[in-house]
């Protein structure tokens, strides 16, 4: 469960005519439990892809499915973690990731035992009863991936979820994002300008075009992973160093480029 | 251009000297004789009037007497316009709906001033407490409606997205995203309200009133006893500052409490 | 054309008018001494406007309520605004003059009407004073804080090009803290009519407050509402002059702010 389809999908905002066509026909098919990562140039319309399978956007054209039903409103299956963090500021931590729990109508008994797992997980037992802004970028974003982990969500949606943190603090949260995905593995479509971070992380990375945003093409990292067994690494480092991890990013930097010279920007 | 900021003793200084010369002209102006003392009586001749007033009572009631009868019309109106407005107006930013009905309503309104209900409360209400209580209302009420208003419309996207994406209802965003992100919005219209609601009170109590400060202003300038207008004033310029410092302390406060502020 | 945010509003509007009928005249829910009925409204506006309420027709009145808000407000504006930038710029006279502000703010400017009165009688001079003391404060504040709030690298580049002093604050100053300076007016604007009509009502000879006032008295509710109604109208009306001019004034900011 917890498959994704993006059928010819295209978007434009603005008038019907006349507006700014932001993708334009997507065929993409994310199978259950995959880890696809969506890289492309600025504007180039990723974010708007997983505002469509969240619920946020709807396609001006096609159909974007999870399970095989189209997507008409967000919700906790869906689960979204946001690049700004987006945590309630006058809420603690634990009352953060308490919310989506109550709003599901589980006992307390039940939401206390899942939020002390959530805690224990994303390593924040210390500052359960912490407030958002007494607590550092990373934490926060780790508080933003408890609250939708807690949920058990079949799709775990990524909007850039490391970008507005420093260099060294991204590479920890990525380093963490690998051991959990493997541990615990769910469908995830994850946002990113990265290419790094996406060929690090991903199954299968997507590269899109300019706008209006286009599947260019898709490489398949998973194989390449598992046949040079890059989880023999635990740093990031060690692994960004293997000749096959080098190879794929370059290709991906080279496709990136060929949209940015082709327009001069 | 802005000259350096000056150190803490130059301020005093400087805010001494622009004191003195606003007393002293003042002073000077009423003990030369050059205005006549029913006119302008001197500092000294304000200040002990409001002594006086303490203890001795004018059109009614003494002085304390008189501010709380101005007061207590004054909290039953502001209450009245925080508890109507400040629901109304988070439920106005939820509830698209309802926006697109009361907002052209509000609008019609928003250009009578609430000194204008003066005739109609006096009335419906004679110089009973309704009539200074509906004019209150009608001063408090638009900052309460419209900050609540802007405070729940203005929520950063995000946060809704996250409740919606959590599976939230509306009465739970409403009472657990909207009103904690409106909070600050909300209690800076309650500060505004109850500066306005402060104002329209002393407007009301010059018409239609048979006790309060306004009333025994309106009741001292018809005797022609300036030292009590005055007093009067004071009085009321006092209760008015008091009633803005317990606010923005109150408003401190939250925002120490919800971790706005460190 | 209009869109569908105009048309619910019209609908609320049409709907509000609707329900007044139904109540005062349809089911008499609501009793002519309590509030009017629209007929009753109509013709207290048809008797002032042709032979006139309380010693004169409505455009008489109406002249004289805007004559004084206008004049009030304009000599506000013209002494507030100058002492706003000047508290902004220089620091010696913020320090001196803050205290007094201080005093003389918290006093409600309706609590000067009395003392008004005592001083200048029951004619246009005490009620321009007063509208003076309420139009004042707002406008020395959000000039002040206009001034305050530029950007220091913009003072540096123009005192860097040589500027004098007084194109400075002309050409540079001023313009920059015109945004807070326009919020100030409008605070002011509000507040001049506030204070007129409350200065009308408590003593006066002609005026909307005035007419408001002897409505009262009369136990007259279709002509109380008429005054509110003109009150609304002129407040509406100098509202709007007041956004067209700042829209014109700033144009360059809306521009900025696409």
């Amino acid at each position: 469960m917890g498959s994704i389809r993006f059928d010819k999908v295209d978007k434009v905002f603005g008038p019907r005519t006349g507006g700014v066509k932001a993708l334009d026909s997507i065929d993409l098919e994310i199978a259950e439990k995959e880890f696809v990562a969506i890289v492309g140039p600025s504007g180039c319309g990723k974010t708007t892809c997983l505002r469509m399978v969240a619920g946020f956007e709807a396609p001006s054209a096609g159909v974007v499915s999870v399970n095989g039903k189209p997507v008409t409103a967000p919700g906790p299956d869906r689960a979204v973690v946001f690049q700004q963090f987006a945590l309630f500021p006058w809420k603690t931590v634990r009352e953060n990731i308490d919310l989506g729990l109550r709003n599901k109508g589980l006992a307390k008994p039940e939401r206390d035992e899942r939020i002390a797992g959530a805690l224990k997980l994303m390593n924040l037992e210390s500052h359960a009863d912490a407030f958002p802004h007494q607590l550092s970028g990373g934490m926060q974003q780790r508080v933003a991936i408890a609250r939708a982990y807690v949920l058990d969500p079949e799709v775990l949606l990524m909007d850039e979820p490391f970008g507005a943190l420093d260099a060294q603090t991204r590479v920890v949260m990525q380093e963490e994002l690998v051991r959990l995905a493997r541990v615990n593995p769910r469908t995830v479509l994850f946002i990113t300008h990265a290419v790094e971070e996406a060929v690090y992380l991903a199954d299968r990375v997507a590269v899109m075009t300019r706008r209006p945003g286009r599947i260019k093409e898709i490489l398949d990292i998973r194989s390449v992973r598992e046949a040079e067994n890059w989880d023999r690494h635990q740093k990031i480092e060690d692994v960004m160093d293997l000749e096959s991890f080098v190879h794929l990013r370059t290709h991906i930097w080279k496709s990136l480029r060929e949209e940015k010279g082709a327009h001069g920007v | 251009m802005r000259d350096t900021p000056l150190s803490l003793a130059e301020r005093i200084g400087w805010g001494a000297l622009g004191l003195a010369a606003l007393l002293g002209t003042w002073t000077l102006l009423t003990s030369s004789g050059l205005v006549p003392r029913p006119f302008l009586p001197s500092p000294g001749d304000v200040l002990g009037r409001m002594i006086e007033l303490m203890s001795a009572p004018f059109a009614g009631a003494t002085l304390p007497q008189h501010l709380a009868s101005s007061f207590q019309r004054y909290a039953y109106g502001v209450l009245l316009a925080a508890l109507i407005g400040v629901p109304l107006g988070l439920l106005m930013g939820w509830f698209r709906w309802l926006d697109d009905i009361v907002t052209p309503l509000f609008d019609a309104l928003r250009f009578i001033a609430p000194i204008a209900w003066v005739p109609f409360a006096a009335l419906w209400f004679g110089t009973g407490i309704g009539g200074p209580v509906l004019i209150i209302f009608a001063g408090a009420f638009p900052p309460c409606l419209i900050n609540a208003y802007r405070g729940a419309r203005f929520v950063e996207p995000r946060l809704i997205e996250a409740a919606r994406m959590l599976g939230t209802g509306n009465l739970r965003t409403i009472l657990e995203i909207l009103l904690p992100a409106a909070t600050p919005s909300i209690v800076a219209g309650l500060r505004v309200a109850a500066g306005l609601g402060w104002q329209s009170l002393v407007g009301a109590e010059l018409i239609v009133a048979a006790a309060g400060v306004g009333f025994m202003m309106v009741q001292a300038q018809a005797n022609v006893a300036t030292p009590t207008v005055m007093a009067g004033m004071v009085a009321i310029g006092i209760v008015g500052m008091l009633i803005d410092i317990a606010l923005r302390q109150g408003e401190a406060w939250l925002r120490r409490r919800r971790g706005l502020e460190a | 054309m209009i869109g569908r945010r105009g048309l619910a509003g019209l609908t609320s509007v049409a709907a509000a008018l609707l329900l007044w009928f139904v109540v005062t005249t349809l089911t008499g829910l609501v009793s002519p001494g309590r509030f009017p009925s629209p007929a009753e409204f109509w013709q207290s506006l048809v008797q002032i406007a042709t032979r006139g309420y309380a010693g004169a027709p409505l455009l008489s009145h109406a002249v004289q309520s805007l004559k004084l808000v206008l004049f009030g407000f304009a000599v506000a504006v013209a002494t507030g605004v100058p002492l706003g930038l000047w508290m902004g710029w220089s620091r010696r006279a913020e320090a001196a003059i803050n205290p007094v502000f201080l005093l003389i703010r918290p006093i409600p400017p309706l609590a000067w009407i009395p003392l008004a009165i005592l001083w200048l009688g029951l004619g246009d001079a005490a009620k321009i004073m007063v509208i003076w003391f309420a139009a004042f404060v707002p406008s020395v504040i959000n000039a002040f804080a206009g001034v305050r709030a530029i950007d220091r690298p913009m003072i540096e580049a123009a005192r860097m090009l040589g500027t004098p002093r007084w194109r400075l604050v002309r050409e540079v100053i001023a313009p920059a803290a015109s945004p807070m300076i326009f919020t100030g007016l409008r605070l002011s604007l509000q507040a001049s009519w506030t204070t007129l009509v409350a200065a009308e009502l408590v003593g006066a000879l002609l005026g909307i407050g005035f007419v408001l006032n002897v409505a009262q008295q009369d136990i007259y509710p279709g002509m109380i509402l008429v005054g509110m109604v003109t009150v609304g109208l002129l407040g509406w009306a100098t509202t709007w002059l007041l956004a067209m001019a700042e829209q014109r004034a700033l144009a360059w900011n809306m521009a900025a702010r696409d």
